[in-house]
């Protein structure tokens, strides 16, 4: 079996670190009604807050990184799943290790490439040379990571980041982690103790992802990658969003603003409600203007009840 | 940001909820459900500075409900709903307060009545599987979480919620380390595990070698539920989310309500109904709205009851069905969440007796025989499994994670009993690292909106471990700075560096 070593290794992504933290933001959509703003975190309001109201002594100023290195200094390189069909490795050299190469290797370092081997290690104790099987990636000396398309899933494996050299001769600097892929359907191991016929588990299987009764073994799982039947996470909401219908759009409200001024000790109702006076004796209403004719009448009664003055504006909405 | 989520998660989610249980108990009607409080939530609303914050903007809300009450006068049905949420909000206030402010007592009084079993969750909410290098960061993960609740609720988790469901095969041997009985995957966890589980999702397994139980999810009555086509909370009668008057109405007068730099944010009252797919959007009408809540919990009901019998022929016992949902779809998303959960909690209590409610630990002790298998890796993210928190921009930070992680450990080894000083560096080191390791970051970089946000807190945490971590090893901790970091990074202040590893 040998089938790794027909498949090519896709390139998907290729993001140098350095690269992503400093690319300029996307422009973004214009906010919709709800999305949140994005806004000071509480605890930065609480340094704010400590920051002046206990003034720190002024301490000698030193050098504060700010920004996270590039790499750290290692030979090291690390592998990941994604999903059953794609792994993600990331790695980082020493210029040491590079330089020592240089020096052993000379003028092949030059002509030799930088190569990620790809091994298939399903179910076995990998040594180094007894992979099922193989495959290489050719990659740039600018790439620091790499997402891989494994062809099946359901498999074990590793990565070694070497030099490929002119005579054709692998030479690894650094190896993997060994990770396993899941499988993306059923397992095909059955369990003597715990049985059961293939259409009673086919029936099982389609419930499980929530496809109704009868549902071919794995079909379940593809229909439900095809439906896109998973949770949303954080921040996006099962509620059926507003259908878009134009871009363009306005709208006009109406209020109304009712204020007025009387004795601070006098009992002021608006429309019969009574109404909170400001100490100056100032009184401030607004209203949400329905379409039509509003009598808004305002009554004042001194404290001791014996004068009383009503105003009453009022005040005709129409809409065209 | 935080802090406003949290404020609308405490009004709008736990609160409800908190009522819905109180009123079934003094209904005497038996329930079981099964919630996770993630440490960070308990932390958060066990924060003093916070509950004296959400009590002023409780009060701010309750202030703006009033004036919206005066402002509708003349058009009554939406007079009836501000009033509405004048109730709400008192009532929401005044809840808060009968608990002393802090939330957690109430969720632990109904787990100390039998009715509600709390689960917990990674410390900080990290993405397990992307951290599976290095296990011992999973290990503080879980150990910090177990500690922090085990101090909170005064006995151990039975369970724990993955966080992002995410499992890969393995860390059950860390939760059995931490003493947790069960765990939860989605459904293709359990269905896609080796040897084939016999009873598919429908009943539990024991994973290989850790006797750790594992629960596969239920998708058909997710889907029920939050499927965004055919799921109950797009009801046009339902309460439309995104009219907010945070946004609609005349920026002056709302001014004082919404973010203090002028954005316009939600303020949680929403006059309208779903009403349809357009633009148009009519008056909310409370009591359409609380029959439909009735007719789906028993729609609900009905489906599980269909449900359970056919998979009872099927399997020669009865099912256990799974339904997780994100506890902020109740109230929140879904604002009749709540009522229909209280309805369903009644009729499957009253109206029948096919089916019934209860717990993982509970179906656990009834049911200790199941199969043995190792489930698959996977998660409840997009596509199943690990591509949300590793895409084109977010995989970077995988790199800096990792290595902060195995530096953690190589100060474990180096210092195995600090003291004092070099003491609360180590633990603030710990602290900085698992923040730095939530989901979040990496979700939010992936959606890509509010990324810079993101990335701002993964580098500021992991700058600050890495100062840590520099200054411990060359034995000059800078005091000063380490009590400003440990102010502003307060979480878990019980940690023990020593768990990672």
């Amino acid at each position: 079996m040998n089938i790794l070593n027909k498949v090519i290794g896709k390139i998907k992504k290729l993001i140098p670190a350095g690269f992503t933290l400093e690319r300029k933001k996307k422009p973004q959509a214009a906010k919709a009604p709800g999305a949140r703003p994005e806004i000071p975190s509480f605890q930065e309001t609480v340094v704010a807050d400590a920051k002046f109201s206990h003034p720190e002594p002024a301490r000698p100023a030193r050098f504060i990184q700010e920004e996270l290195p590039y790499q750290y200094d290692q030979d090291k390189i690390v592998l990941q799943v994604r999903d059953p069909r794609w792994v993600h490795t990331y790695w980082e050299l020493r210029n040491q290790t590079l330089g020592q190469l240089k020096s052993r290797l000379g003028d092949e370092f030059n002509r030799a490439r930088k190569v990620l081997r790809v091994y298939d290690v399903t179910n076995i104790i990998f040594n180094g040379s007894n992979a099922n099987s193989f495959f290489d990636i050719q990659i740039n000396d600018f790439a620091n990571s790499w997402y891989i398309d494994t062809g099946h899933p359901g498999c074990s494996l590793c990565v070694d980041l070497g030099l490929m050299l002119p005579d054709g001769r692998f030479i690894t600097i650094v190896r993997s982690n060994v990770v396993q892929t899941p499988l993306e359907g059923p397992s095909w191991i059955t369990d003597e103790e715990w049985m059961i016929p293939e259409d009673m588990f086919a029936r099982l299987y389609g419930m499980g992802f929530g496809l109704g009764r009868s549902s071919p073994v794995g079909g379940a799982w593809q229909e439900r990658i095809k439906q896109g039947l998973f949770s949303s996470g954080l921040s996006s909401s099962p509620v059926r969003k507003e259908v878009k219908e134009r871009s363009f759009w306005m709208k006009v409200d109406c209020e109304l603003i009712v204020y007025g001024a009387t004795e601070p000790s006098a009992a002021v109702t608006v429309q019969g409600r009574a109404v909170n006076l400001r100490p100056d004796g100032t009184f401030t209403l607004r209203f949400w203007l329905p379409d039509g004719k509003q009598y808004i009448p305002v009554k004042a009664t001194s404290s001791d009840k014996l004068e009383e003055r009503t105003i009453t504006p009022i005040v005709n909405r129409e809409t065209r | 940001m935080e802090e406003d989520w949290l404020y609308e998660a405490i009004t709008e989610t736990y609160v409800p909820l908190i009522s819905v249980f109180e009123g079934l108990v003094n209904d005497r009607i038996d329930f079981r459900l099964t919630m996770t409080l993630s440490p960070t939530l308990i932390s958060m609303l066990g924060d003093p500075l916070l509950q004296e914050r959400y009590l002023k903007h409780i009060n701010k809300s309750i202030e703006l409900a009033g004036r919206e009450m005066e402002r509708t006068s003349w058009q009554p049905e939406f007079r009836d709903l501000a009033r509405m949420y004048f109730n709400k909000f008192s009532h929401s206030r005044d809840t808060f307060l009968k608990y002393n402010r802090n939330l957690t007592s109430a969720f632990k009084k109904f787990q100390d009545l039998g009715k509600l079993e709390i689960i917990t969750c990674g410390a900080t909410h990290g993405f397990f599987p992307l951290m599976d290098v290095c296990r011992a960061s999973v290990r503080a993960q879980v150990k910090v979480a177990v500690n922090h609740y085990e101090s909170v609720f005064g006995r151990k988790p039975g369970g724990i919620w993955l966080p992002e469901c995410g499992y890969h095969p393995g860390h059950d041997e860390i939760l059995k380390e931490a003493g947790i009985r069960f765990f939860f995957t989605d459904s293709h966890g359990v269905l896609h595990g080796s040897p084939r589980p016999k009873y598919g999702i429908f009943a539990p397994v024991y994973c290989k070698g850790t006797g750790v139980a594992c629960f596969g999810r239920d998708l058909e009555s997710s889907k029920q539920v939050w499927s965004s086509i055919e799921g109950y909370p797009g009801d046009y009668n339902y309460r439309e989310f995104y009219r907010d008057i945070g946004f609609d109405l005349e920026y002056d007068y709302i001014r004082p309500y919404i973010h203090p730099d002028g954005v316009r944010i939600n303020t949680g009252i929403k006059y309208y109904r779903i009403t349809g797919p357009g633009n148009n959007k009519e008056p909310y009408i409370e009591h359409w709205a609380h029959d439909k809540a009735a007719a789906h919990a028993g729609n609900f009901m009905f489906n599980r009851q269909k449900q359970a019998s056919y998979l009872n022929g099927l399997m020669g016992k009865p099912p256990i069905i799974v339904s997780p949902y994100d506890a902020e779809l109740f109230g929140h998303w879904w604002y009749e969440g709540p009522m229909w959960l209280d309805f369903l909690f009644r009729k499957i209590a009253c109206d029948q007796d096919e089916i019934r409610l209860i717990t993982p630990s509970e179906y656990l002790r009834e049911n200790p025989r199941n199969q043995v298998i190792t489930p698959s890796l996977s998660s409840w993210g997009y596509k199943g499994y690990s591509e949300m928190w590793l895409q084109g921009s977010n995989d970077w930070i995988y790199r800096h994670l990792h290595m902060a992680s195995q530096r953690m450990s190589e100060l474990v080894k180096i210092f195995p009993h600090a003291e004092s000083l070099r003491k609360r560096g180590l633990n603030q080191a710990l602290r900085e690292l698992l923040l730095a390791q939530s989901s979040d970051w990496g979700f939010i970089l992936g959606t890509g909106t509010h990324t810079s946000y993101a990335v701002r807190r993964t580098k500021e945490h992991l700058l600050r471990f890495t100062r840590l971590y520099e200054e411990l090893k060359s034995n000059s901790i800078d005091e000063g700075w380490l009590a400003d970091i440990e102010y502003k990074d307060n979480i878990f202040s019980e940690i023990d560096y020593r768990v990672h590893q």
